[in-house]
């Protein structure tokens, strides 16, 4: 559990730890890679969009499952710029935390941040000089207000079509920053306001980005807490990676999922806040874990009947860990399922039909730990029946498919929609290396390690001939991981994949 | 053809056909054509009121440019 406090109210020792990790994971590159991480994202796949929120809900998770690594404390949370109480007098900004502003170019001089101890980064990676500040410089406006705080939670639904910068009315761009004309530019002020390295896309040089971004995340939480009837928008209809269920860009394998369905309820993802609003309820830290007749993974069907027409009936799903599922009805009646979750029956993330044998529904999906629900039903409101429902686990992981350096292309398929393949392979000396897909497929090729499965090192879409991936990138020796999926979530086709030293 | 170029802290911005190139590289911009607003990736977070300020902008506050 990461508790996450004021940034204001942290004690010496509190602040000391925080410092030291992150000095840490500068040291050992890591800060830098979450830096490039943000810079080097689709622009427009994680700003100006639904994915905005749950983007950057994940990326400050994975931060913080570092600085808990690196400081042996499993408790610790990234502090958040309270922003009302956070203009220049804040402690937040005293030396022994983030220091405070820049001088007259705006070099930041003082703090653990400061010229000739921290070094920003530009968007390949090179040093380029020290953070920079300028407090107030690029807007007239203050920061937000409480009463402001209050007015966006009010602000429903979660988003709107078009699912960008001109979405109203929509609660994530309006606490994003582009309905300014009746308040606060909320998140974008935060950058403004603090300015120098707080503008360009590499952000994250500023460790305030995150402690900036852990407010926005807290305001979607609490309004989240006080409209549970609210969800995220949209379930469909959007850019490939905005939807609930889409992999987001970006964001590497994990204990959790890539998809915005996967963080939606912070406390399930292990966090907490010191204090919430007045008015914000508190969370239930598991909702509802006692609805619905337990549905146990593995363990062969159920039986039961739809005994009146129009009755539903409820299971409830505790997955332990992330991995496929397959949700199915069987026998002589026509079922529809809608799947739930996690840990909300309210939260719909998909549903289905005719998917399994004959008439009946069948859901096959990446779920993330979590307690999920199905909810079965007749096809037709009228019909009674009897029907048996299982979930599976995907068959164990059989060992993952080795690609050799310099060997011939090894020939596969995205044989199902949403299907991801993964290959290894060793490098044994360090050269650069190209990893390159062909054939008739819009591939995306993910690369992670070096032997690390869920360390990503590179993306790439289209670099390869016509629609195909490809990475060239120098690689040190160890062993790599390559992912690959169709551009399209909701496409199939064969490819062929190979790894060579050149 | 419309051409327009600048030289600003010492780098060359050059305005061509609705193309913006800083010291001869292109940079991607967004028009909000209903607020009449320009960005880029480089600077995420802002929108400015025409081509050029953008421009300007992006070789102050990003590091690819003010190194």
């Amino acid at each position: 559990m990461a508790l996450r406090k004021d940034a204001n109210t942290l004690t010496s020792s509190e602040r000391r730890e925080l410092v030291n990790a992150i000095l840490q994971l500068k040291a050992d590159g890591i800060y830098d890679r979450f830096v490039l991480r943000h810079a080097n994202a689709n622009m427009m796949s994680i700003h100006r969009c639904p994915a905005f929120l749950p983007w950057h809900r994940r990326y400050l998770w994975d931060l913080e499952q570092e600085l808990q690594r690196v400081s042996g404390n499993p408790n610790l949370g990234i502090p958040y710029w309270n922003w009302p109480s956070g203009a220049e007098n804040a402690s937040m900004w005293n030396d022994d935390l983030l220091g405070g502003n820049g001088n007259t170019q705006g070099i930041v001089t003082s703090g653990p941040f400061r010229q000739g101890q921290w070094q920003v980064v530009n968007s390949s990676g090179v040093a380029s000089g020290p953070l920079r500040r300028q407090f107030g410089q690029g807007t007239s406006r203050n920061l937000p207000t409480v009463a402001e705080l209050e007015q966006l939670l009010q602000t429903t639904p979660f988003d709107s079509s078009p699912w960008n910068m001109r979405s109203e009315p929509s609660f994530r761009n309006r606490l994003e920053g582009w309905l300014s004309n009746s308040g606060p530019a909320y998140h974008n002020l935060g950058h403004v306001w603090v300015g120098g390295s707080m503008l360009p896309m590499t952000s994250p040089n500023d460790p305030v980005f995150f402690m900036h971004h852990c407010m926005v995340d807290k305001l979607w939480h609490e309004w989240q807490l006080r409209l549970p009837n609210q969800s995220y928008q949209p379930l469909s209809g959007a850019p490939f990676g905005q939807n609930q269920n889409d992999p987001m860009s970006n964001t590497p394998a994990a204990s959790i999922g890539r998809r915005p369905a996967d963080v939606l309820d912070s406390t399930a993802i292990g966090i907490e806040y010191d204090q919430l609003l007045p008015g914000t309820p508190n969370p239930t830290p598991t909702p509802e874990p006692l609805r619905g007749t337990p549905l146990t993974i593995d363990t062969g069907p159920i039986t039961a009947q739809i005994s009146r027409p129009g009755e539903h009936d409820l299971y409830r799903i505790v997955v332990p860990r992330f991995a496929e599922y397959v949700i199915e009805t069987s026998g002589n009646s026509d079922t529809f399922m809608t799947l739930f979750g996690p840990n909300s029956t309210l939260n719909e993330i998909t549903r289905n039909d005719d998917g399994g044998v004959n008439l009946n529904s069948k859901i096959t999906l990446n779920l993330s730990a979590g307690t999920y629900y199905a909810d079965i039903r007749l096809y037709s409101s009228a019909a009674i029946g009897e029907y048996a429902i299982s979930v599976t686990s995907a068959a164990e992981e059989t060992s993952t498919p080795q690609l050799t350096v310099d060997a011939p292309a090894t020939s596969a398929a995205i044989s199902v929609r949403n299907e991801s393949d993964i290959y290894r392979f060793n490098v044994t000396r360090r050269a650069y290396h190209t990893i390159e897909t062909t054939g008739p497929t819009d591939t995306y090729l993910s690369l992670f390690g070096p032997n690390d499965e869920t360390l990503l090192i590179q993306e790439d879409d289209d670099s390869g001939s016509v629609y195909n991936s490809r990475i060239r990138r120098i690689l040190s020796v160890g062993e790599y991981y390559a992912r690959v999926r169709h551009y399209s979530s909701a496409a199939t086709g064969s490819y062929a994949i190979s790894v060579s030293r050149r | 053809m419309s051409s327009r170029q600048l030289t600003y802290k010492n780098h060359t911005i050059v305005i061509e056909n609705g193309h913006l190139f800083i010291d001869q590289k292109e940079i991607e911009y967004e028009l909000d054509h209903e607020r009449q607003k320009w960005s880029s990736w480089y600077l995420p977070y802002t929108q400015y009121d025409s081509l050029g300020e953008l421009a300007k902008a992006i070789i102050v506050d990003t590091d690819e440019f003010n190194a």
